[in-house]
């Protein structure tokens, strides 16, 4: 082979006392998609970060065509030939496809005026070239994700990026749509572009790579050449081979407890949002901790909120209690019991109020009654607030005060003024430290004691087999696997989703 | 224990600083103009401020809310000019010109058009609530229909108004002959009380924060903000309608000149007052404050010496000034 076009040499990064990345090797050639694959917080996109010009302070070196670079900010970056395509970040939609490509280099008259056909003329030359077809001076949001994304990348390569990152590319992607995205990275190679393919999807990593590293827990565990692996293997080199003697051995390989024999206190039927999930068929029973696990982007996380009212689903039913519940509206499934706690707690919170304003907002007639006074509210709050260990337990604080677990606690402490009979639970711990998700997760546990019906959708793996009694997995959309009262193992989740 | 921490706690520095514009002001006042501290300034100010702080209290709600109400000047125009058509085709009237009307008469000429303004705030929140466009929008083509019909009923002509409204606008409690305390702020104190209470003590009170805190959360949580908002541009509506009425009577009769500054004097007197743009921040006491900065800075400038022409140019840089202090003082503290 010939020289390697990138080179990372032993790269470290700490955040705080956290080993994010251990002298990590890397290297990528000219012409070449380089897989990068690990669990969340593996160290991909610090990696990526790094190279991108976004986290400066690294140790370790970065040698581009052999020569030492300085990757101090994402302009450098950009200059040197590396270019970062991130997958929510997809172009300006209100703009042309033209305009986009041409962003902040638009050729000029000499005049010194926005030559529009030249821009117009130069970008379907370009696109034509790569095989594809598109009036570029339709605007951009008029054209679907895959298309988008593909301008993305397009972009970069059209101003001279030799490295281009691409992260999840597949994830909101139908199979036929991943083909055309495929087609023109596979175009781009053969014009010498060198592509870091980053994702969850292990099968679309195979297909389109040449080589494929796994990052676990910060260090570089496996490079391979992608015919020489199997999925399984990648699966192995992602979760560990040690996993009998870590500590973490028993959630590894779990046993569910049998089902449970009450009836079911809500169903899903039929239920789809167009585009994000298709068709789902659940319940959950009373004391039940129903696990959805899926990717970001696999539709479980949406399928929650829909539940709870937060997105009209297109089609389908709900019911609670065999009663249908109106679709779309959070205030009836609120008082009818049926509530959630979002991933994105600013979501949930008013951060510029106080925390017992905060904790009252739901239940706040129950609680305090018709006439409401500081005072009464105090009173309702602090037993609440001490029951989820909100720290400090001081209701007078700005909810934006406090940390992001304690501000999930506040969360919580809302739900528990009121007859909670349903927990919708969007990825509940993100981001927390692991006190606090205990903290929160044996919450969870004793409201299901309690009679309440958990539906707990989360991206990791670890979460799921831990608390949930049942296991339901979604792969885009679609319900793939699902587990009751057997054996089932990190693996097993990983390779349904 | 916990109560006595939260009633110091409820005092910040951005609570503060509008209280302190208002003491810097009268101070200085007081001082360049021998004239300005006595009670009769204090009058004056009542019967300049009532008008504006009936409105302002209406449109904190809306504020609160997260929203904006730009028609509620051309609302107070309408109101008052429906009452005067109303008024003056319906009466009868002496052969002295003078108009005779009874007591059910004036209740209805006064209390339908307060009905259509009450209107043409539920229409402009539903419509904001259901198109989702933001309340910017419709509040602008609200305030073009209600101005546009107000020029349509008057032809530009000047109406009277009914009695009452000459007494409210202009008389009050008196004391040796002079007027001590004026009906419409006695008014205006009332409406703010109610105001107070609603926002403090009820639940309707809190939606209308967190409705405008974090609309989101609110919606999860199962407020109805929806119909909170709708509420908010009503209410901002119908004190909009009652100020028009009591400028008209202030005046003795309504002409189409009237009430243009409202909407700015009232946005000016509740930001003044440290009531957030952005929402679910602020207070009714706020919105008094700011009332009352910014009637005696109007005063306090007619009260000095000073060209006439240079009096707009310096009210606009104290605002200025007072506003960029409240906004540096509130900054100290913020969380994402």
């Amino acid at each position: 082979m010939s020289k390697p076009l990138l080179e990372c040499r032993a790269i470290v990064k700490r955040f705080g006392g956290i080993l994010a990345l251990d002298r990590v090797d890397f290297d990528l050639y000219p012409g070449e998609v380089h897989g990068l694959v690990g669990s969340n917080g593996a160290g991909k996109s610090t990696l990526m970060k790094i190279l991108a010009g976004a986290i400066p302070d690294y140790e370790g070196t970065v040698l581009l065509d052999g020569q030492p670079v300085n990757l101090r900010d994402p302009h450098t970056a950009l200059k040197l030939g590396i270019a970062m395509v991130y997958q929510e970040f997809s172009g300006i939609g209100q703009l042309s496809v033209a305009e986009n490509l041409f962003l902040g280099r638009q050729p000029l008259t000499k005049w010194g005026i926005v030559d529009w056909r030249a821009m117009v003329s130069w970008a379907e030359e370009y696109l034509h070239d790569l095989g594809i077809k598109l009036d570029v001076s339709r605007r951009l949001d008029r054209y679907p994700l895959v298309v988008r994304q593909m301008v993305e990348i397009i972009k970069g390569a059209y101003r001279g990026a030799r490295v281009l990152i691409l992260d999840e590319p597949t994830s909101a992607l139908s199979p036929p749509e991943i083909e055309r995205l495929f087609e023109l990275i596979r175009r781009l190679k053969s014009r010498g572009v060198a592509m870091i393919f980053i994702s969850h999807f292990l099968e679309d990593t195979l297909r389109i790579s040449d080589r494929v590293t796994v990052l676990r827990e910060g260090r570089r565990v496996l490079t391979r050449l992608c015919h020489e692996v199997t999925k399984q293997d990648l699966v192995r080199a992602m979760v560990g081979e040690r996993c009998e003697e870590m500590a973490m051995a028993d959630q590894q390989v779990v046993t569910l407890p049998p089902p449970s024999q009450n009836p079911p206190v809500l169903a899903a039927e039929d239920l789809t949002l167009r585009g994000v999930f298709e068709g789902i068929r659940l319940q959950v029973a009373p004391g039940e901790i129903l696990g959805l696990y899926g990717f970001v982007g696999a539709g479980h996380q949406e399928l929650v909120q829909a539940v709870a009212g937060a997105q009209l689903p297109t089609r389908g039913r709900i019911l609670l209690d065999g009663q249908p519940l109106p679709l779309g509206k959070p205030r009836a499934a609120v008082r009818k019991g049926v509530v959630l706690v979002t991933a994105d707690r600013a979501a949930g919170l008013f951060m510029r109020g106080e925390v017992y304003k905060n904790v009252t907002m739901a239940y706040l007639e129950q609680a305090v009654g018709e006439w409401i006074t500081a005072r009464r509210e105090v009173m309702a709050v602090q037993p609440v607030l001490e029951r989820v260990a909100c720290s400090p337990p001081d209701p007078w604080m700005k909810a934006g005060q406090l940390s992001g677990g304690n501000q999930q606690k506040v969360v919580f402490a809302k739900w528990l003024l009121g007859p909670v009979r349903v927990l919708l639970l969007e990825e509940p711990t993100r981001g927390m430290d692991i006190a606090a998700k205990e903290d929160v997760m044996r919450l969870v546990q004793d409201l299901a004691k309690q009679g309440v019906a958990v539906i707990l959708a989360s991206t990791e793996p670890e979460l799921i087999l831990r608390y949930a009694h049942r296991i339901i997995v979604f792969s885009r959309g679609r319900i793939t696997a699902s587990w009751a009262g057997e054996t089932v193992t990190k693996q097993d989740l990983m390779r349904a989703a | 224990m916990a109560n006595w921490r939260g009633i110091f706690r409820r005092w910040e520095p951005q609570d503060i600083a509008p209280v302190v514009s208002l003491a810097a002001l009268i101070v200085f006042f007081s001082i360049a103009a021998p004239g300005f501290f006595r009670w009769n300034t204090l009058v004056t100010a009542m019967q300049q401020g009532a008008v504006l702080a009936i409105v302002s209290a209406g449109l904190t709600f809306v504020l609160l809310a997260a929203e904006i109400d730009l028609a509620v000047g051309a609302v107070a125009l309408w109101t008052a000019c429906c009452c005067g058509w109303l008024f003056q085709n319906w009466a009868t009237q002496t052969t002295e010109g003078r108009f005779v009307a009874s007591p059910g008469f004036v209740a209805t000429v006064i209390v339908l058009p307060l009905l259509t303004s009450l209107l043409l705030g539920t229409l402009s929140g539903f419509l904001t609530v259901q198109s989702r466009l933001p309340s910017f929008i419709i509040s602008l083509a609200m305030m073009f229909i209600s101005q546009g019909a107000a020029r349509y009923i008057t032809r530009g002509q000047a109406f009277r108004v009914p009695e009452l409204l000459n007494y409210v606008g202009n008389r009050g409690l008196e004391h040796e002959g002079l007027t001590v305390v004026p009906y419409s702020a006695m008014l205006a104190a009332v409406i703010m009380l109610v105001g107070h209470i609603v926002l403090q003590y009820t639940r309707f009170g809190r939606y209308v924060y967190m409705t405008g805190g974090n609309r989101q959360a609110a919606r999860l949580a199962g407020i109805p903000t929806g119909v909170i908002v709708t509420a908010c541009l009503a209410i901002s509506a119908v004190t909009a309608g009652i100020g028009g009425l009591v400028n008209a009577g202030r005046m003795t009769s309504v002409t189409l000149d009237q009430n243009q500054d409202l909407l700015l004097s009232a946005l000016a007197c509740i930001v003044l007052g440290g009531t957030s743009l952005f929402g679910g921040e602020g207070s009714m006491g706020k919105t008094l404050v700011g009332v009352a900065t910014f009637t005696v800075l109007n005063i306090g400038l007619n009260s000095i010496r000073l060209d006439d022409f240079a009096r707009p140019f310096l009210m606009g840089v104290i605002l200025l000034a007072s506003l960029l202090l409240n906004a540096i003082l509130s900054r100290r503290q913020q969380w994402s």
